[in-house]
């Protein structure tokens, strides 16, 4: 049926582009895995190493499709995983199917879209609607979303719907309101001023017989962002309104709590120093359209979007120990949310001065520091007590400088120094603390007729968990189109493993294909600050990408 | 294997069929200014060049434009917008990166990837030549040494 369904739509697609001059955007992607036994990637010592998972060959494919014609555009997106999500990714998309669909109209001051939508209020915490094939994350909302332009000022937002979870949709209707007012262009000032206020609320009813937590759950958020000539400033509240106590997927009858998040950023910026600077608290903010979803691992129906604000970073040994946001409350780990925030400072030393040099010298440097709410936990009765601008138990810190040079037209050099302070017990429910330092070097030398090579060497040193590591890269492009790497991860004061990989890749106009070959490391795999969690494997890779 | 065939086919007819132009659309500079994207390509072509704050060959690739982008503004009119597709985490290092780094460009913020999602959502750094609204050239990937070629495929743009 579905295929039917497609197929009359693509030709109906057809006949309409034939009779009249709109267009098609979209695009294919497709990412293969096949896995292979490994009895060399043996972490617990057991002499077996790793065994390929029951479908060994596993690929996930998006093939998207809009077509505009003048004021209206639809759409539609058809996933396959098949015969099985790769690993790590939500086992619920073992399936194909027409994923999404919308048809929108836009005229002057009018946008109606109906299907499912993408969307965010502010900055994201009270709600955000997004989609990551890389994390397997798609929360789009189907449903109807209006945004209408009252003014050059004034606009506003309402939707309501259901969130897609994996080819179904959620129990919980959610739905919202958001508007924004440019005070700046409303009063005709020089430095803009913008404020805004949004609602968002779900609605799920419960088959528990004698339900004694609420259905509906409504959260407000106000926020302003003022942006001068060279400083801007912002700040954002949320409340949410209490919601069921959920304990190991289930909710909690009469047990239930409020939660609250603030937000604020600060930034200064002229030619050649950059400065910004963001404090967040959080209590008990997880927010799913459906309830007992709360804190699952693949990040399925969220409502709102909590990313860590820490550094991020392209390289192997920087990216095993990486901060993921607490938001939930937890109390066997006294846990009610957490406060912190990070500063980042970009200074470029100008060309011909004693730190610049002949090319000049741009130094980066990134502080953050993320620690849990003082908090108070009744365990008998499942309540407690917390401030939202309290600091308890430190979670994470790090510290980060990065010099990047060009040494000549052809020769460039960056490096990196971080100390990283990581806790493993309640950042990913292990059984360390660790202490790690990272020095990376990375180099660049540009050769003639557009052909480069670029190695970095790397080191990591941990006083816990699996201790020291080593890495290193060499990538060659033998022009823009085409490039190969080589990669090694080594685990040297531990376990003795080399998580190599071999690959490549070849880019021309719209589309992309990249093959390789080798180990992927398991635990956290963290893109934009939001992780997922990805067990080790051995195998190769096909990535194939086009777009139109 | 009938789906494949037949997305195979759908797909070379699509191409056939590809959009060429930008979408109406507002985005904000970094200063909170409203700027409409499809002006900015009348009359002359110019470069739009999608990047973010994480990702490193796009900062390359904007750090290598910077090293001739003068001469190639006052000799060929070369022009670079740089949409940032930072979302909420990494917006507010937008301005950070790019007056920290001294970039002359102008900077807009592509948030809620609006633009890139209207381009097929497609992988960045992603390199477009756009005139009279009229994408004429597009590239994706970095590697040191494209921008040479950049400039020169600008110049065949020129009237």
């Amino acid at each position: 049926m579905k295929k039917l369904l497609f197929t009359a739509a693509a030709i109906c697609c057809l006949n309409i582009s034939k009779a009249q001059n709109g267009n098609f955007t979209g695009g294919f992607e497709s990412n293969s895995q096949w896995y292979q036994n490994d009895p060399g990637l043996d972490n617990d010592g057991d002499g077996i190493g790793i065994t390929a998972p029951q479908d060994q060959l596993r690929s996930n494919n998006y093939f998207k499709l809009n077509y505009n014609y003048g004021k209206f555009t639809a759409g539609a997106q058809y996933e396959m995983y098949q015969p099985s999500p790769l690993l790590g990714y939500f086992p619920g998309y073992a399936d194909n199917a027409i994923a999404t669909f919308f048809a929108n109209f836009r005229h002057k001051k009018l946008d109606v879209t109906a299907g499912n939508f993408y969307d965010q209020f502010g900055s994201g915490l009270i709600y955000r609607s997004w989609e990551d094939h890389t994390l397997g994350v798609d929360n789009s909302i189907r449903g109807i979303r209006v945004n209408y332009q009252f003014t050059d000022y004034l606009e506003a937002t309402g939707f309501s719907g259901n969130q897609r979870a994996a080819f179904e949709l959620s129990e919980g209707t959610v739905q919202g309101v958001n508007t924004e007012l440019d005070l700046g262009s409303a009063l005709n000032l020089e430095t803009s001023i913008r404020v805004g206020a949004s609602y968002v609320g779900r609605y799920q009813p419960s088959t528990s017989p004698d339900p004694n937590f609420p259905a509906t759950v409504n959260a407000y958020s106000i926020r302003s962002d003022v942006f001068m000539k060279a400083l801007n400033f912002g700040f954002e509240y949320v409340y949410k309104e209490p919601d069921a106590f959920i304990l190991g997927g289930t909710a909690q009858n009469g047990t239930y709590s409020d939660g609250r998040a603030f937000l604020f950023t600060a930034g200064y910026a002229v030619p050649g120093l950059g400065v910004n600077a963001v404090v967040r608290s959080l209590e008990n903010m997880g927010f799913y359209s459906d309830r007992e979803q709360q804190g699952n691992a693949f990040l399925q129906q969220t409502i709102n979007f909590i990313p860590g604000y820490t550094k991020q970073s392209s390289y192997a040994v920087s990216n095993i120990y990486v901060y993921a946001p607490q938001a939930l409350l937890s109390p066997a780990e006294n846990k009610a949310g957490e406060i912190g925030g990070q500063l980042d400072v970009v200074y470029t030393a100008k060309k011909g001065s004693l730190l610049g040099g002949e090319k000049g010298t741009t130094f980066s440097f990134n502080y953050s520091n993320w620690s849990g709410l003082e908090a108070s936990f009744d365990l008998a009765n499942n309540t407690y007590e917390a401030s939202l601008f309290s600091r308890g138990e430190r979670y994470f810190e790090e510290y980060s400088l990065e010099v990047y040079k060009k040494i000549n037209d052809r020769f460039s050099v960056k490096l990196t120094g971080t100390q990283t302070y990581y806790d493993g017990i309640i950042i990913e429910g292990a059984t360390f603390r660790l202490n790690g330092t990272a020095i990376v070097g990375d180099f660049l030398y540009e050769l003639e007729d557009g052909k480069s090579m670029r190695l970095d060497l790397q080191h990591l040193a941990a006083d816990a968990d699996r201790g020291n590591w080593a890495a290193a890269t060499l990538e060659y492009a033998f022009s823009s189109s085409l490039s190969i790497y080589a990669l090694d991860l080594y685990n040297y004061s531990e376990t003795d493993i080399h998580y190599y990989s071999l690959g490549g890749s070849y880019t021309k106009g719209r589309s992309r294909i990249a093959l390789n070959f080798g180990r992927q490391r398991g635990g956290l795999i963290c893109v934009g600050g939001v992780c997922r969690f990805v067990p080790e494997n051995t195998g190769f890779t096909l990535n194939l990408s086009t777009n139109f | 294997m009938k789906q494949l065939i037949f997305l195979t086919a759908f797909l070379s007819f699509a191409f056939a069929k590809a959009q060429t132009e930008l979408p109406e659309l507002i985005l904000r500079n970094i200063s909170g200014k409203k700027v409409n994207i499809q002006q900015l390509s009348e009359g002359t072509p110019i470069v739009f060049s999608f990047w973010a704050t994480w990702c490193t060959p796009c900062m390359r690739e904007l750090d290598a434009i910077k090293e001739h982008y003068s001469y190639q503004q006052k000799e060929f009119g070369f022009e670079v917008v740089a949409i940032a597709t930072d979302d909420a985490r990494t917006k507010q290092r937008v301005k950070t990166e790019s007056m920290g780094r001294n970039w002359p460009y102008e900077i807009l913020l592509d948030t809620k990837n609006v633009l890139i999602r209207s381009l097929g959502n497609p992988q960045i750094p992603l390199t477009l030549i756009v005139k009279n609204n009229k994408i004429v050239y597009r590239h994706s990937s970095f590697t040191p040494g494209a921008e040479l070629e950049l400039f020169e495929e600008f110049k065949k743009h020129l009237d």
